[in-house]
């Protein structure tokens, strides 16, 4: 069961433990230079509201009243990054139209170890992007579908799906009371008919970041495979979402120059022992959004000169990623 | 449990793993003075606003709704929505009073997973 609340995913496995629930969240950020310089974590500057598409589900495309799920809206060239909260273990698959972030691979319901294809909460609070190297992902950034950006359409040759899709499986009973000790607790609007077709986006491999995926410490046994709880998440562009739901979005971010001339902190997060996953091959033969761009001729990217960040803040376990621009 | 007794003892729960949840730091983070959040602590003054008990909420990975019904408030973003439509809300209130939490859940918003 999935409830939305103050714009979080709440995932809930009653069925399996009472305290098997986690919390999914899609946080506004400054998209990093996409220079090939490997940048540290951007803030996090709120939390992307997110819609039911059952409550508009007059004025948004067929596909999505089929799909399910909620909708988010983002600029083009926004970026963003996904924060995981629960002390109950939890596997968590992520695709970007149906590309899995981790691996590159398509969209498999089912978990894999071999090659490992989620991320396991609590052990990774944040999920930034593509996975592309051991140690280093490239930004999750809007891109309208149809123009060729996202890793779905460089990956499979078409833009059909858009989004982001996530599905969640919860640790079995028994190892979770094993080990529960040493783990740390961490408007409705009216329907608006509109007239243009909505602009999906899909998301784009961005900026080099520092992040480490890491490697599930559990048996591939531990997992609860019979269950599991899956979310298409929908993207919007910004400038249609007044006209889809009666809400503004929210403003647009800080460029990543305004963001670090203003002496406020970029973060490295420390995981302790936990071992990095390698990345995916598949995802780091992509083009960068700057890189595409350049190939078809449409110029530079805005916004994208090269930063040296003045203050970086090392984070570990729990602490809370918030900039405060 | 009371407020103060339930924030003291999430609080000490967090500080045995994290020093910085400390009193002192946890109260310079939501913008309060140390020996304020000690007496809401010990229960020895009323709880907080409700932004002070939305920030102790974030800071301390809690519910902020749980947390205001447990110092006896509602959030003032939940009381608008009730103003802007009092008597339907009035009558949903009262017909879900004695549902069970899963029909709540379902009525509240639960996200339906589709074909894809």
């Amino acid at each position: 069961m999935i409830e939305l609340k103050n714009d979080h995913l709440i995932f809930r496995f009653p069925e399996v433990h009472k305290d098997a629930e986690c919390r999914i969240s899609f946080q506004r950020t400054l998209r990093i230079p996409d220079d090939n310089r490997a940048y540290s974590l951007p803030p996090g500057l709120g939390d992307f509201p997110l819609n039911l598409v059952d409550d508009y589900a007059s004025g948004v495309p067929n596909a999505w009243n089929a799909h399910g799920g909620v909708f988010l809206p983002m600029y083009q060239a926004e970026a963003m990054w996904l924060s995981f909260s629960g002390s109950y273990p939890m596997a968590v698959k992520v695709a970007a139209g149906k590309i899995n972030a981790v691996t590159g691979e398509g969209w498999e319901n089912e978990l894999s170890r071999e090659p490992q294809d989620y991320v396991v909460i609590p052990d990774q609070p944040w999920l930034d992007g593509f996975s592309v190297m051991k140690g280093m992902i490239r930004q999750f950034v809007a891109m309208p579908l149809g123009e060729g950006y996202t890793a779905e359409e460089q990956l499979t040759g078409e833009a059909e799906h858009g989004g982001l899709q996530i599905v969640v499986f919860p640790i079995k009973p028994s190892y979770y009371e094993r080990e529960e000790e040493a783990f740390m607790p961490i408007a409705y609007a009216p329907l608006r008919a509109f007239s243009e077709p909505v602009e999906e986006m899909g998301l784009a491999p961005g900026g080099l970041m520092r992040q480490e995926i890491y490697e599930d410490e559990y048996s591939f046994e531990a997992w609860e495979t019979s269950v599991r709880s899956r979310c298409y998440v929908h993207i919007v562009n910004s400038v249609q979402f007044f006209s889809v739901t009666g809400a503004h979005p929210p403003s647009k971010p800080p460029t990543a120059m305004e963001y670090t001339a203003a002496g406020l902190p970029w973060f490295d997060y420390y995981g302790g022992d936990l071992k990095a996953l390698a990345g995916a091959e598949k995802l780091a033969g992509l083009d960068s959004v700057a890189v595409k761009k350049l190939k078809k001729g449409k110029g530079v990217l805005a916004d994208n000169e090269a930063v040296e960040p003045k203050v970086v803040k090392r984070l570990g376990k729990g602490n809370v990623r918030e900039g405060e621009f | 449990m009371t407020f103060g007794k339930y924030i003291r003892t999430v609080r000490e729960k967090i500080f045995k793993e994290d020093r910085s949840y400390s009193v002192r730091q946890v109260a310079q983070r939501i913008g309060v003075e140390p020996s304020y959040l000690s007496k809401i602590e010990r229960d020895q003054v009323a709880p907080p606003s409700e932004a002070t008990i939305t920030r102790l909420a974030q800071e301390l990975g809690e519910d902020s709704d749980l947390l205001l019904a447990m110092a006896g408030k509602v959030s003032s973003d939940l009381r608008d929505i009730i103003l802007q439509r009092p008597q339907l809300f009035a009558e949903l209130l009262r017909k879900l009073r004695d549902a069970p939490d899963h029909a709540i859940h379902s009525v509240a918003r639960e996200i339906r997973d589709g074909d894809w």
